[in-house]
Parts: C-alpha cells; sequence; structure tokens
C-alpha cells in the first residue's frame, strides 16, 4: 500500500513539476473564473424572482444554485476527461510504453495518472467559489465544509469509474469520448445543474432520479448551501457509493481487457 | 536423486537470459473508417513472426539483423511485455513474458531507438528520476546512479536542462541511461543507432561496447540492419526475413557456413537477396 502511495505521489509530482512550466495558465484560470462567476451572477440578477427562490430546493438565490451546478460539472468533466487525456498525452509522446514496462502496477497508473487533474481541478473550484463569495455574495456561512468534501470524494469514485470506460474505448478505438458526451449530454438536461429536476415532464423526471448526477448534485448543494451533516447525506452518498463500487472494478476490468487486446492487435502506440 | 544432486545439475545449466520458443505473430488488418470499429476484434492475418526461437546466454550480446519488416521489433517488442504472441512462449530469467510479465519487467531494460518517451517540459534529471523510482529504486539510490550513469555517457551537463532543449544524440543517450538504471539483467535496444549521424551513432557504439558490456553481466539483445554495428556489438548474430529465422551464429561461423567473406555477402546469401535489396531467385 505504501509503495502504491508513493508511485501515485510521483505521478502526482511528474504531473506539478511539467505543470509549474506553465505559470501563466495558472494566471489565466483564476481570470477566468472571475468571468465566470461574475457571468452567473449577472444571468442571476436578471432572472431571479421570489417564485424562482421558492422553486429551489434548498431555497436561496438562483445564483449560488447554478453555481454550485455550473462548478459540479466542472468536476464531473475532470472526472471523465482526465483518465483517456492522460493516456493520450501518453500515447502521443511516446511514454506510455515506458511507462507500461516499469514496475507500475495498472491501478496505480491509472490512478497516478489522475489525482495531479483532480487536485488541480478542486483548485479551480476553491478559486471560482472564492471570487463568487468576494465579490457576489456567494452564501459560504452555512456550508459544512467536512460533508463537502466527502461529497467530492465520492462524486469522483463514482464518476472515475466512466473516466476510466472512456479510457478503455481510446485504448481499443483511438479516438473519442462517447461516455462523457452521453452522460454529459444527458446529465445536463436531466440531472439538475442549472434547473431543478421539479420543472422537468414526469418521464425526465424519472431518468433524473435514475441519474447518479441528480444524487451527487443535491448533496453538493445541501452541504455547501444548507449546512448538512454527512450524516444527513447517507442516501445520495450510499447512491454513490453502489455506483463506484460496481463501476470501478469494472471498468479496471475493461481497460486491463482493452489493452490486452492492444497488445494483441500491436495498437497500443496508433493514434 | 538426491536433493544436493538436483542442486548440482541447476548450477551447471544456468537459465539463459532470454529464450525464444516457436514464437509467432500475426496482427489483423489495418481498417480504416467505420470498419475501425471491428479491427480489435478481427483475426489476425498478417504474419510478423513464424515460429523464431533461439536463446540468449547470461552476458551475451546478440544481434537480430534483418531488413525493414522483418519483424526483428515486434520480437523485441514481444519480449518487453509490449505485445502479446499468437502462439509460442519467450522467457526473461525463465520467467514468461505474459503470465509473468511483472518479474520480466523487473529484469529489463527496454530502448526503443527513438528520442520520444519524455516528458519535454521536464530536466533530464527529472525524467530519469521518475523512471527511476517507478522501477523500485529509492530517490536516493536513483539520484546516485544518475549522476554515476551521466558521467559515464558524458551528459552530465544536460542533466538539469529540459528534454526539449537537447539534441537527438543526447536524448538518445538519455533513452539507454534509462533502460540501464536500475541496473536490469538483460537489455533490448531497437535500432539504437537509427536517428543519429556517423560521428554520434560511432560514438554510441564505442560507449555500448565500452561501458554497457564491458562487465560481462548484461545479456543484450538488439535490433539492427547497420552491419558495422552487428559486428562490432555482438557475439551473435540471429538473420531474420520475414518472420523467420535463417541462422544464428558467430559472425565467423556465418561466413564459414555460407562461404561468404563478409556480413553483407551472407546476409543476401542467407536471405536469397540481390545487392539492390530486392528478393529474387537465389544464384546457384
Amino acid at each position: 500500500m505504501s509503495r502504491a502511495l508513493r508511485e501515485i505521489w510521483l505521478f502526482f509530482w511528474r504531473d506539478l513539476s511539467i505543470a509549474r512550466t506553465y505559470r501563466t495558465v495558472f494566471v489565466l484560470e483564476a481570470i477566468e473564473a472571475l468571468f465566470g462567476a461574475a457571468m452567473f451572477y449577472y444571468v442571476a440578477r436578471f432572472v431571479d424572482t421570489p417564485a424562482l427562490q421558492n422553486a429551489l430546493p434548498q431555497g436561496g438565490s438562483y445564483f449560488a444554485f447554478s453555481l454550485v451546478g455550473f462548478v459540479f460539472l466542472d468536476y464531473l468533466n475532470a472526472a471523465m476527461d482526465t483518465f483517456d487525456r492522460g493516456l493520450e498525452e501518453a500515447r502521443d509522446t511516446g511514454t506510455l510504453e515506458h511507462l507500461l514496462i516499469t514496475q507500475t502496477s495498472l491501478p496505480v497508473f491509472v490512478a497516478g495518472s489522475a489525482i495531479y487533474p483532480f487536485v488541480a481541478t478542486t483548485l479551480r473550484i476553491v478559486i471560482y467559489v472564492a471570487w463568487a463569495a468576494a465579490l457576489f455574495g456567494f452564501p459560504l456561512h452555512a456550508a459544512n465544509w467536512l460533508a463537502v468534501s466527502a461529497v467530492l470524494l465520492v462524486t469522483l469514485l463514482a464518476f472515475s469509474g466512466l473516466g476510466i470506460l472512456s479510457a478503455s474505448y481510446l485504448l481499443l478505438f483511438k479516438r473519442g469520448n462517447p461516455a462523457k458526451w452521453f452522460f454529459l449530454g444527458v446529465s445536463s438536461v436531466a440531472g439538475g445543474m442549472l434547473f431543478p429536476v421539479s420543472i422537468l415532464p414526469d418521464w425526465l423526471q424519472v431518468v433524473a432520479r435514475l441519474n447518479p448526477v441528480t444524487y451527487a448534485l443535491d448533496a453538493m448543494r445541501a452541504s455547501l448551501l444548507g449546512g448538512a451533516h454527512v450524516a444527513a447525506l447517507w442516501r445520495p452518498l450510499g447512491i454513490l457509493l453502489i455506483f463506484a463500487a460496481v463501476l470501478l472494478p469494472l471498468s479496471m476490468s475493461v481497460f486491463a481487457w482493452s489493452l490486452r487486446r492492444t497488445k494483441i492487435t500491436g495498437t497500443l502506440t496508433h493514434s | 536423486m538426491s536433493s544436493k544432486g538436483r542442486q548440482a545439475i541447476k548450477f551447471v545449466v544456468p537459465e539463459a537470459a532470454i529464450s525464444v520458443e516457436s514464437l509467432a505473430k500475426s496482427f489483423p488488418p489495418a481498417r480504416s473508417g467505420w470498419r475501425t470499429f471491428f479491427q480489435p476484434f478481427e483475426k489476425p492475418t498478417a504474419v510478423a513472426l513464424a515460429g523464431v526461437s533461439f536463446e540468449v546466454r547470461e552476458g551475451e550480446a546478440l544481434a537480430l539483423l534483418g531488413a525493414n519488416g522483418a519483424g526483428k521489433s515486434t520480437l523485441l517488442r514481444i519480449i518487453a511485455t509490449l505485445l502479446v504472441p499468437t502462439s509460442g512462449h519467450a522467457r526473461v530469467a525463465g520467467h514468461d513474458t505474459i503470465h509473468h510479465s511483472r518479474q520480466v519487467r523487473r529484469r529489463l531494460g527496454y530502448h526503443a531507438g527513438t528520442d520520444h518517451g519524455f516528458y519535454a517540459r521536464l530536466t533530464a534529471r527529472e525524467n530519469l528520476l521518475f523512471f527511476g523510482q517507478l522501477n523500485l529504486l529509492s530517490r536516493s539510490a536513483a539520484a546516485q546512479r544518475i549522476s554515476q550513469i551521466a558521467e559515464q555517457f558524458q551528459f552530465g551537463e544536460a542533466l538539469d536542462r529540459q528534454v526539449r532543449t537537447l539534441s537527438t544524440g543526447t536524448v538518445q543517450r538519455l533513452s539507454l541511461a534509462r533502460a540501464l538504471l536500475h541496473r536490469p539483467s538483460v537489455v533490448l535496444l531497437d535500432e539504437p543507432t537509427r536517428s543519429l549521424d556517423a560521428i554520434a551513432a560511432a560514438e554510441f557504439r564505442r560507449f555500448l561496447k565500452s561501458e554497457v558490456m564491458r562487465q560481462g553481466q548484461t545479456s543484450l539483445l538488439f535490433a539492427s540492419h547497420t552491419l558495422a554495428e552487428v559486428e562490432l556489438l555482438a557475439d551473435r548474430v540471429a538473420v531474420i526475413d520475414a518472420g523467420r529465422l535463417l541462422a544464428c551464429d558467430a559472425v565467423s561461423a556465418l561466413k564459414r557456413s555460407t562461404g561468404a567473406s563478409s556480413l553483407e555477402e551472407v546476409f543476401l546469401e542467407l536471405t536469397g537477396r540481390d545487392s539492390s535489396g530486392s528478393t529474387g531467385e537465389r544464384a546457384l
């Protein structure tokens, strides 16, 4: 275990060292976050009405509701994008083969490649929320940070399985990320990102209830805006954990199988 | 037989560093457009290796000599655990490349002969530290080994420069250094001087001969179609053509058996090519 953690740390150190050579990116992302927060603030000012606020699950402003939905989308995007992007980069730079002939195990290789992008995304979200709180009155006074952290962690675990499946698809077919396309497409409508699922027609509400994104977003808003404790979030967290428990081992098996197929077909380094 | 007797036999017959047994590899046909969706599941029909068998002894250097597409790289990549053979076995120190791939990788150093495979924005030292530690060296052991190997390979001044700023020759050395960092017992080199100019290639060969093979503990299997390189480095030469092993012996023995006066003539004689490189009827 300690060896696995040490190796995951090595991957993190590698990606951090590379990121440090692009310092202006940090500054540009912080500025982008400022504009993003401003955009949501002014859209909310334009559409917010008392009736709309009453329709929101935790009450409060549409600004807080939509910003949480948006930053959550960023997180979901990272969980589903990181694995195949890391794989694509390794393949294109020629490091993939050299990584695969080291002593690193496949799960460590997969987890290690994802750790820095997850940390960077978390940092980006923190900056987003910090701008929103400092300049536009995003309400942080009620947040339960332990519960927020738990929700983020469980969300990453739950949706990383889909990201690993996407990476398997990339290994086999070389281009595309259909899991991301499908899942984010469905979730943008039936996930409660920018509007509550209660306004959807009945059949779409059924889709939303089957979609784990709905539970993750509910839990995130409840902990960040409503101050809910971890214990109060047992149902959404439990559903996400079940999702992770099924999908993570399944996706790792599919990834290992896909890797073996590429070693059979000789297409490991093909793009 | 007593257990003492069995131990004695084990001692007399050491495990080959590399053992390749009836190794065959075929690839599915290349597809384009919508047919690429079926490629991972297609039957392999293009033969790259057709039942190759040989051994590399401990401390020996064996050259794979063949034209482009002969199957040299495929063979090396199977031994490096990067390809799965269609049939047959490849073993490193007795470990099967499919069933014990981790034990195989532990003993292997692999240099693909290109200047790719590094993180361009990391320094040479950072790259080597990363790969060295993934091969179970501690950070301090990796750092010490990097300094030692950089001195031997004469790229010490390049260690703290980003890889993207280094010349092709220096990156080639770096790649060989990475292959040797964890002191592997078997080193695989795939056309190691492919992208080097004549001077850099000669220097690289001199380095391999004097620094890597001097101690006689490292077994070397390398692919090349540079005859001078093969003659300088190899104890034995395996001539491969169209996926078949045509001969495997010392250069002098190959010359004797074919009646040729040079390795080039040996190659042409064995492969039935004329001096322009095309395969024609063998001259009687």
